[in-house]
């Protein structure tokens, strides 16, 4: 036998079990472990922290959503135009599709995923109120969303300022849009979240928040090409409060210069698509909170 | 709150805690203590085993009575409570694209623990659980033994005063449920931190638990040491080989006035009050010429007690 007192023998390594080791550390409150579960969910929409495939879709997504900005920079930088070709708020309008399949398909990242795989529980048996969660995923969807909304609009908003327009005029104009951006943001993450979290398949949830969102636009868009064409455009006003890019698209006609097929003509209808909007927002929320509160007691 | 101070406050009490889903009474009226080291709680589905660990996490309101986990109330300390307790649940709970290291550093920080901290637990209880290499790979690609062992590492990853574990050896291999509940008895034993393990083979919980828990119907059959549970009955069991041993070996104890009773293969001997039955047994068997195997004390196993409480519940 070795002697135990002699150090390890030269060119020998030896493996010492440490055994368990208890944690001394810090515990953080529940702010930061929801700031925590915010950040890892933003990454993971975009696929970060995810298997490389999952990558794939939210870059093509973000990256075609960019490429008219950066086709429009180019534009400007070789022809010199004294305007900006497409308004800042029109551009979210203008690619909604990309932004309808971008929100329905990552939307089941945050929602169905710990639904599905039960993970939801070992969510539930760590500090974090099932309210708090809720919070943190509808936030990381948001941010995600906003993000997605908002890059094109500073790419243009880049582009306008190199080109020297008016500083002012620009950045008020830009401001308009983000804001309207926010509004948008805020009621797809609802309706997409709250889709994900009532459904424990990713298909079926991607399926239902394309089909509301972009047949449901569709139709209301329809309505109200058809209610122009026959001179009765408060028919279309009042369609327009049906779907969050109409009621987008409504805002838009009332606090630009962008002109859309029935907007709300009087300042009670603007009032009333505002407070839809939120409305809209606040119910989806308030739902994806009472979901998981269910969830949790199940 | 130490992490050690399980040792000096019971880990869970409560008092006449009651549950009522309306058309279900899952917990009725239970009192009950459970102290440091190993629990293992025994009862058929629906006993409310699953309800008792919910509502003891906070998650499920109480409809009646009380309880406290690590000296927290249930119903207004819930956080505190899920901060301290670590919980591996009977389902399954792994997302199949993230890999054991990632999901666990993840669940570290959402228990509280700092980013770099998080990194470190994660790395250490996944050496302590025995998941080496495959840490870096998607849990989708796991075996169960694998996937029991990362549920397990997701539990310990923030050093808690308390583990729930809901059925942690169901549908593994008999080497990987050894492996599993050698790894339970680490914890309760090496680590320092107390167990609640689940499980509807009672066998092993006579293997690795200090205290055994039953509960039938929402309320408390038993709580003892898992020794009491095991208590020798005052019958000793003999077994010979030999050339019609058996037969021969009975024949001579009762010529020497002891009753014997055949029981399969082995011989019963009820030695209630002869203390030196023992030698007499081993002289008459070295007498015969024949083997003697074994010669011990009948212990009962747990499932005997269930037999005693159908018995009552008959008579």
């Amino acid at each position: 036998m070795a002697d135990p007192s002699v150090a390890t023998p030269e060119g020998r390594s030896v493996i010492h079990d440490l055994g368990y080791r208890p944690y001394t550390g810090p515990r953080l409150g529940s702010g930061p472990i929801a700031r925590a579960l915010v950040g890892t969910g933003f990454r993971n929409t975009f696929g970060l922290g995810r298997s490389g495939r999952s990558k794939v879709l939210p870059f093509l997504l973000l990256g075609l959503n960019l490429l008219p900005a950066f086709i429009v920079g180019g534009v400007m930088v070789l022809v010199g135009l004294d305007e900006l070709p497409i308004a800042f708020a029109e551009y979210a309008s203008t690619t909604q599709v990309l932004l309808g399949i971008f929100v329905a398909s990552q939307a089941p990242v945050l929602f169905s995923r710990d639904l599905r795989h039960g993970t939801i529980s070992l969510y539930l048996a760590r500090p974090l109120r099932s309210d708090t969660y809720a919070l943190a995923r509808w936030s990381s969807l948001l941010g995600a969303t906003l993000l997605f909304l908002v890059l094109p609009v500073l790419v243009l908003y880049t582009v306008a300022l190199l080109g020297e327009m008016d500083v002012s005029d620009q950045t008020a104009d830009a401001a308009v849009a983000i804001g309207l951006a926010a509004l948008l943001a805020l009621s797809l993450t609802g309706v997409a979240g709250l889709i994900a979290s009532w459904s424990t398949r990713r298909g079926f949830a991607v399926a239902a928040t394309i089909a509301l969102l972009l047949i449901g636009n569709g139709i209301v868009t329809a309505i109200q090409e058809i209610a122009r064409e026959e001179g009765q455009p408060q028919v279309g006003e009042v369609a327009g409060l049906f779907s969050p890019y109409s009621l987008y698209r409504g805002l838009m006609a009332s606090w630009t210069d962008v002109e859309t097929a029935t907007p709300p003509t009087s300042t009670a209808m603007e009032v009333t698509y505002l407070v839809v909007f939120l409305a809209l927002s606040a119910a989806c929320l308030g739902g994806l909170v009472w979901r998981y509160r269910r969830v949790a007691t199940a | 709150m130490g992490p050690r101070l399980a040792r000096v406050v019971p880990v869970v009490h409560t008092e006449r805690l009651t549950k009522d889903y309306g058309p279900v009474l899952a917990l009725d009226s239970l009192t009950l203590d459970i102290g440091p080291g190993i629990t293992g709680l025994v009862g058929a589905n629906g006993a409310g085993k699953s309800t008792l660990i919910k509502v003891l996490l906070g998650l499920v309101p109480a409809t009646g009575g009380r309880a406290e986990v690590l000296g927290h109330d249930i119903g207004s300390d819930g956080a505190a409570i899920r901060a301290a307790v670590g919980y591996l649940p009977e389902h399954d709970c792994l997302p199949p694209d993230v890999s054991a290291s990632d999901f666990v550093v993840h669940l570290a920080t959402m228990s509280g623990l700092p980013r770099v901290a998080a990194r470190e637990r994660a790395a250490e209880v996944l050496r302590h659980v025995g998941l080496a290499e495959e840490r870096y790979r998607p849990m989708g690609g796991y075996s169960t033994g694998m996937k029991q062992k990362a549920k397990l590492a997701q539990a310990l990853a923030h050093d808690p005063s308390l583990v729930l574990l809901d059925e942690p050896t169901n549908g593994l291999d008999p080497a990987a449920r050894d492996e599993m509940l050698g790894l339970v008895q680490r914890i309760g034993r090496d680590f320092g931190i107390a167990v609640i393990v689940t499980s509807h083979l009672l066998g092993e919980l006579e293997r690795v638990s200090d205290h055994v828990v039953v509960l039938d119907g929402g309320r408390l059959l038993r709580a003892s040491r898992t020794d009491d549970f095991l208590d020798a009955t005052g019958v000793l069991i003999v077994e010979v080989i030999g050339q019609d041993a058996q037969q021969r070996m009975a024949d001579a104890l009762t010529g020497v006035g002891v009753m014997t009773i055949p029981r399969g293969s082995v011989l019963t001997v009820d030695a209630a009050g002869s203390p030196d039955l023992h030698d007499l047994i081993r002289d008459t068997a070295t007498d015969l010429g024949v083997g003697l195997v074994r010669l011990h004390a009948d212990h009962r196993r747990i499932e005997d007690v269930f037999a005693d409480a159908e018995e009552t519940s008959d008579g």
